[in-house]
């Protein structure tokens, strides 16, 4: 019986990891193999899929819009990291809004394309920037991972800091910032991949050349050639490969923070 | 001093989420009463919208395809989680190769699809020069497996991840207790072990079904409802009418239909996996 279950793990873990070894070989494959269709015959090093990718000039072509997708979804994590931090503090610190955050948790915000289209159009916001940052600005799943890490901190020494005089600045940036770092980037990490992944919504709300995130470039040229797959898969390993590593930084921290979440 | 004022931290929250989540939530109602482009200035229909829907034929298929889906996708999907975690458990290996499985959940959707695309495409795909590979962009069985192997594929991390929360909950001593009384492995698995994983069980039923219900993401980036309409799915005959086609009444009442659906679903699952006790 034991046999079988190393069988059955390794076999799951060879094609799960498959679609990325194959992402990693497609990406230096030479444009000749490709062309001839002998792939696996002639084992050949190049990086000229790479040099395909940044032709339609910087800002436009594939490396503006890693830069832009990076920059975009940075500045929406590090703002749902504030909103949450603040709103788990406030329920800390006696505030009933916990029930109006879990409520808020079973939306399925990939249903509301409609009326959050129709919101951005009578805001006059669709098609700007603001599309694709103010929807994101705070998420109940942030505000409850760290409310979660937050419920951990013994309240005698928030009680003993306010006795010393410590108002709430000093609370939050001297005692709760450094004590929640874990936490803080476990959720950033998925908050980060939350937004990076939205696939149909940027493309509906922000459909403009210098709004297009990465995802959408990406799409877009497995559209227009899904025969041409080494600059698709250098595309593909660019955009995906900061992911990987931010990940395996953190691995530990982030699949610690699920299990504490599966028994909350 | 200061307990009180402390509410003011939750205000960027709150009101953020109550403008672009709740809001919205509660605005599909009157959006799905309109006849409306996005472009066009809107007319009020009243429930027509709704009438048209119950008679489409093309919501009724696309609601078949997606229990059909639903039903192919979660049966090997909480299946695998309880094998994967069972044979992980307490192995050296547990935390690498969790650490792998939970991957395909966060990497860029669109880098993955591509890889999946360029691996498994029959035509041109690196696997096609090596075995054939099954025509999905002609048969639209095919094609569903496909959606289904890769919505695996992207969760099988999460679904491990509750049931193994779940199995190390279970004392070790039941066990060794039910061995004591001559319980052969199979035994214990199945009057000890199953009944106590029961509500992981259930919540990735749930949750399984209410992501079959909605979800659209990977139809989009594999098959776009093809071959023939045959994996248009109601998440994405929602993107295509209401996008597409530019029928957003239509589409935001069929966002109504969908949140009843799941709500149906979600209810009835908890309810039967509960009392079945």
């Amino acid at each position: 019986m034991r046999w079988l279950g190393h069988l059955l793990v390794w076999t799951v873990a060879f094609l799960v990891a498959l679609p990325f070894i194959w992402m990693a070989y497609a990406a230096f494959i030479p444009p000749e193999a490709v062309f001839s269709g002998n792939i696996f015959g002639q084992l050949g090093f190049s990086l000229a899929n790479f040099e395909v990718l940044g032709r339609e000039g910087f800002w436009e072509g594939f490396w503006g819009r890693l830069l832009f997708s990076v920059l975009l979804t940075g500045s929406v994590t590090l703002l749902q990291l504030t909103t949450g931090f603040l709103a788990a503090y406030a329920l800390k610190e006696g505030a009933r809004l916990l029930p109006f955050f879990l409520v808020l948790l079973a939306i399925p915000v990939e249903l509301l394309l409609v009326p959050l289209y129709g919101l951005l159009v009578g805001l006059k916001i669709l098609d700007t920037i603001w599309a694709l940052v103010l929807p994101f600005a705070a998420s109940p799943f942030i505000v409850y991972l760290l409310f979660q890490g937050m419920r951990t901190v013994p309240e005698e020494l928030l009680e003993a800091a306010r006795i010393d005089g410590a108002g709430h600045r000093v609370l939050l940036t001297h005692i709760l910032l450094p004590l929640l770092r874990p936490q803080l980037i476990a959720a950033g990490v998925l908050a980060f991949a939350a937004h990076w992944n939205l696939v149909l919504y940027p493309r509906i709300v922000a459909g403009s050349k210098e709004l297009k995130t990465v995802q959408t470039w990406i799409t877009d040229l497995q559209r227009q050639n899904p025969a041409d797959w080494g600059p698709l898969s250098a595309a593909a390993l660019a955009a995906t490969l900061p992911l990987v590593i931010i990940y395996l930084l953190y691995e530990r921290r982030i699949v610690e923070t699920f299990e504490e979440g599966l028994k909350g | 001093m200061g307990r009180n004022n402390a509410f003011w931290f939750a205000l960027p929250a709150v009101a953020s989420l109550g403008l672009f989540l709740l809001y919205p939530f509660l605005d599909v109602l009157r959006f799905s009463t309109w006849d409306w482009s996005g472009l066009s200035e809107p007319r009020v229909v009243g429930l027509e919208n709704y009438r048209d829907i119950l008679r489409d034929p093309d919501f009724y298929n696309s609601l078949r395809i997606t229990l059909v889906f639903g039903v192919m996708t979660l049966v090997p999907f909480v299946v695998l989680s309880i094998l994967l975690a069972l044979a992980l458990d307490g192995q050296p290996y547990e935390r690498p190769i969790k650490a792998l499985l939970f991957l395909p959940g966060l990497v860029t959707l669109g880098g993955a699809a591509v890889a999946w695309y360029t691996l498994f495409s029959p035509e041109y795909g690196a696997l096609a020069s090596l075995i054939p590979v099954p025509r999905w962009d002609q048969s639209p069985f095919w094609a569903l497996v496909l959606i289904m192997l890769f919505t695996i594929w992207r969760h099988i991390g999460y679904g491990v991840l509750v049931v193994s929360a779940r199995l190390k909950a279970i004392p070790k001593t039941l066990l060794e207790a039910a061995a004591v009384d001559g319980a052969t492995p199979a035994q214990s698995f199945r009057f000890i072990t199953l009944p106590l994983l029961r509500p992981a069980i259930t919540f990735l039923v749930v949750i399984g079904t209410v992501l079959t219900l909605q979800g659209y993401t990977a139809v989009f980036l594999l098959t776009r409802g093809g071959p023939f309409g045959g994996t248009e799915v109601l998440g994405y005959y929602l993107y295509k009418t209401g996008f597409e086609a530019g029928r957003l009444g239509y589409a935001a009442a069929l966002t109504v239909i969908i949140l009843l659906l799941t709500l149906a679903f979600a209810l009835a699952q908890a309810r039967l996996l509960r009392e079945e006790k």
